[in-house]
């Protein structure tokens, strides 16, 4: 291959995949190597000589600096750096789309757990005892810690040009218009954390030539390695990142954490530099899904076809933006859910606060609307009478469908088949008798009731987001592929930066490759920056552009074979083609078709492509202790094409999981700008006993203008899950429960009502 | 400029502040940074420091008020850094 060889660590060679044929199931190939606990992650990662790096952090939410005192850290023996923001060699603040958050703090701190100095020390233990000697002279201030508060005209400024970081208002149809039947609702929902099981983590190594390479666990290398250069000021070409085993990421690693800080340790001591957060540490190491309060009113006719909806929807982005002004915008573009609205007027906002700082996570800014929107389509079923999957049914968007921005959805949107295909899955049987398994009963063996006071509910939940970047950014992807005889056998390798984060990215290659070259042995070389950027491994966008890409790529190649065969006389086939030693390569950058801008009115082609599930949660609900099982969680998803179907079903899964965790369990608990639950001791995440039985159908309906007509999947199910829940739970309960997680105190204190053996599913149940 | 969805064009003003000016050293930078947020572009980029970034036209618009704003506090000297993304306008005319 071309480039040029890492000078700074040795790496293994890519592992040759047999995989097999596109749609097909392809074992993973990290599968094995994780289970069996023999998988490198990048805190596993080691260096002669290294040494270990951490980070003081700010206790206040809200404070100004005075002065900051390292000598007594420098003091330490085995300390060989103390940094502060005086150290920053280049720019010194950075961010994703608005540079606005500071590499290392200097007058002011905006966030419990802002980064102010860095150290490098020979031992994990000494770098912390450094941490804790620095002495900083903080003058306290009052946090801003909520986002309506953060609007007001007489609020803190929390940066120079104001707390509202954007505002995106839709206005379509007469948004001014009535209807016969109106309903509203205000809800909320709280933060949820990603709770990646690998923590943050990276290797700096110093080349001993003014550049560094970091390994490090990340979504999207290129734009770490952008943001690296700008902030150490050295050419890109000085900055190589080469991709960490990264330990789950859903958008908590798509902005920098310790990339620059283990960089300058490395550059400033000319020692490799790692940095391994805790778990604690984790929580104030990267961003959070946005918390959100939603006001909706939906209106309709009496036969219960939807007239207007308008909302009103308040991000709390925190301290700095990160990714803020994408999860606004599609707050906004998905806030009236895939139904066919005629007039609408949607508003979302994203503010600046003392809470910490917010950003991507799986299914941005739909899945907090998706819990009000949902929520109002029950709420109006029941105001007109009508079945709540009917209303849905009736008012779902269809191909061709204009969407409140104007966009015409032009592939295809079956909602109408994903509800009526769910709707038709068996219910899990009502248990009968007093025999009742304590297993099955909510809280398991450790409750306390006998069943006696179990309601069941049943809820539907529908989701709704655009696949890819929007709004007029080039989204692309770079893959090169290489076609050679390797001892006699045709192999192929694959190199792009995608980053392998779970979600089989490696494989679905390996499987793009073989089934475009027909050759069976396939190496997807370590994703790095030698090679041209792949976007980020994020907004179900990677299989779609990366695929593209090495798709297009491997077209190249062999139109080359092929035209080689011709030259030479031969079959158009790589052992009769190509001599021992001689290769094929071509490069491809493949783009996206173009999106365009929201203009002021909120209109304009933004989304390259739409994805649509649909859930349905059935859940018992203890009315004595508030206690949840989730019985069952049935689901129907959109994908265009099951590239690999077992890895797919492992994406829908564990996004279903993520989803009930919001509905019932994750939360970061915020009090004045402060984290209370910052462990997984406290951040309560649904584990395998919590997960229920799923049914899954999948619909593979083509999108002519995809590879292969495959759809982005990642996020739908973590969209449609919450709603379902909630819908459910309500159900149960009779009760509105606007916030998300429900907890106990939501739930208990009803009516003893009719027993567990004599009831089945309860009215909004849709059935 | 790198990252997703940068501003086209960025200006990054640093100001020298003086000892003899008109207004304290202080005084001098909050001018320029009240100036430069009231453009709604701006955010703190160092101690001295502070970056606007938005559209060509209002970056350096909002980049001379603040300048002005500097120098009529005192300021003997404003550092200005502008940068464009490789798909902004380029600057031939201002629109």
């Amino acid at each position: 291959m071309t480039t040029p060889a890492t000078p700074t660590r040795a790496r293994p060679a890519a592992p040759v995949q047999r995989p097999n044929a596109v749609g097909v199931t392809t074992t993973r190939i990290d599968g094995i190597p994780k289970v069996k606990g023999e998988f490198e992650f990048s805190s596993d990662m080691r260096m002669d000589g290294m040494l270990w790096g951490a980070t003081l952090r700010s206790p206040h939410p809200r404070a100004d600096i005075w002065a900051i005192d390292i000598a007594p850290a420098l003091a330490i023996p085995g300390v060989h750096a103390v940094l502060t923001h005086e150290d920053v060699p280049g720019r010194k603040v950075y961010g994703m789309e608005i540079p606005d958050q500071p590499v290392l703090a200097w007058d002011h701190v905006r966030y419990q757990g802002e980064a102010i100095a860095i150290v490098a020390a020979d031992h994990p233990e000494t770098a912390r005892r450094a941490v804790a000697a620095i002495q900083v002279d903080f003058e306290v201030l009052e946090p801003l810690a909520d986002a309506e508060a953060a609007m007001a005209p007489d609020a803190p400024r929390l940066h120079l040009s104001g707390n509202v970081l954007r505002h995106v208002r839709i206005n379509h149809g007469d948004p001014e218009a009535t209807a016969d039947v109106v309903v509203t609702g205000e809800y909320e929902v709280g933060m949820q954390d990603q709770a990646f099981l690998g923590p943050e983590s990276g290797l700096a190594v110093p080349d001993g030539e003014g550049g560094v390479d970091l390994y490090i666990a990340t979504q999207w290398l290129h734009v770490d390695r952008d943001q690296l250069a700008e902030s150490l000021d050295l050419p890109p070409e000085k900055v190589r990142l080469e991709l960490g085993g990264v330990g789950g990421a859903f958008g908590g690693r798509e902005d920098l954490s310790m990339q620059i800080h283990a960089c300058m340790l490395a550059l400033h001591t000319n020692r490799p530099v790692k940095i391994v957060y805790n778990r604690e540490e984790s929580f104030f190491g990267h961003v959070h899904r946005h918390p959100c309060r939603m006001r909706y009113e939906h209106g309709a006719g009496r036969d219960g076809r939807l007239v207007y909806v308008r909302a009103r929807v308040v991000l709390d982005g925190g301290a700095y933006a990160s990714s803020s002004t994408a999860v606004c915008s599609n707050a906004a573009c998905f806030a009236a859910g895939p139904y066919e609205v005629p007039n609408a007027r949607l508003d979302a906002y994203v503010t600046y606060t003392n809470n910490p700082p917010c950003g991507a996570m799986r299914g941005f800014g739909s899945v907090q609307v998706a819990i009000g929107h949902e929520a109002q389509m029950d709420k109006l079923a029941a105001a007109l009478g009508i079945d709540p999957v009917e209303l849905r049914i009736m008012n779902a968007m269809r191909p061709g469908s204009r969407m409140p921005t104007g966009q015409v959805v032009r592939e295809p949107a079956p909602v109408v088949e994903l509800l009526e295909r769910l709707r038709a899955m068996p219910l899990p049987p009502a248990a009968t008798g007093d025999g009742h398994d304590p297993r099955e009963l909510p809280g398991g063996v450790s409750n306390t009731t006998r069943g006696e006071s179990v309601r069941r509910g049943v809820g539907y939940g529908l989701g709704f987001k655009n696949v890819g970047f929007s709004e007029g950014f080039d989204d692309y992807s770079t893959a090169r592929v290489r076609l050679s005889l390797d001892g006699g056998e045709p192999l192929v390798e694959v190199h792009t930066a995608a980053a392998e984060v779970g979600q089989g990215v490696i494989t679905v290659q390996a499987q793009i490759a073989h089934t475009e070259l027909g050759v069976e042995r396939v190496a997807v070389l370590a994703a790095d920056t030698r090679v041209g950027s792949a976007g980020s491994s994020s907004a179900s966008r990677q299989t779609y552009v990366t695929g593209g890409a090495v798709k297009a790529a491997c077209e190249a190649v062999r139109e080359r074979l092929e035209a080689l065969a011709e030259e030479r006389g031969a079959p158009a086939t790589p052992a009769a083609v190509l001599g021992e030693g001689e290769a094929i390569e071509e490069t491809v950058e493949w783009h996206h078709r173009e999106t365009f801008p929201l203009d002021a009115d909120g209109q304009g082609d933004a989304h390259m492509q739409f994805a649509f599930s649909a859930h349905r949660a059935v859940v018992d609900v203890d009315t004595e202790l508030g206690l949840v099982r989730v019985v069952e969680l049935a689901t129907t998803q959109e994908v265009g094409r099951a590239m690999n179907p077992q890895a797919l079903l492992g994406q829908i899964e564990g996004g279903t999981a993520q989803g009930l965790g919001l509905a019932l369990l994750e939360e970061i608990q915020v009090a004045e700008g402060k984290v209370l639950n910052a462990s997984f001791t406290d951040y309560l995440l649904p584990t395998i006993l919590d997960m229920p039985p799923m049914r899954i159908e999948l619909l593979e309906h083509a999108d002519p203008e995809a590879p292969y007509g495959l759809k982005g999947v990642g996020e739908p199910p973590n969209i449609s899950t919450p709603p379902a829940v909630a819908a459910a739970l309500r159900a149960a309960t009779g009760r509105e429960l606007p916030r998300l997680p429900v907890r106990p105190e939501h739930l208990v204190g009803l009516d003893p009502g009719p027993s567990r053996a004599s009831r089945g599913p309860t009215a909004g149940s849709g059935r | 400029m790198p990252g997703y969805n940068r501003a086209p064009v960025s200006a990054e003003l640093t100001i020298a502040a003086s000892a003899q000016g008109r207004e304290s050293p202080q005084a001098q930078i909050d001018a320029l940074r009240a100036a430069a947020g009231a453009s709604g572009l701006a955010h703190e980029s160092g101690p001295t420091s502070t970056l606007l970034a938005g559209g060509r036209a209002e970056v350096l618009e909002a980049t001379c008020q603040a300048i002005e704003a500097a120098l009529d506090a005192g300021a003997r000297s404003v550092d200005v850094r502008v940068e464009a993304t490789e798909d902004a306008d380029r600057f031939g005319t201002l629109s």
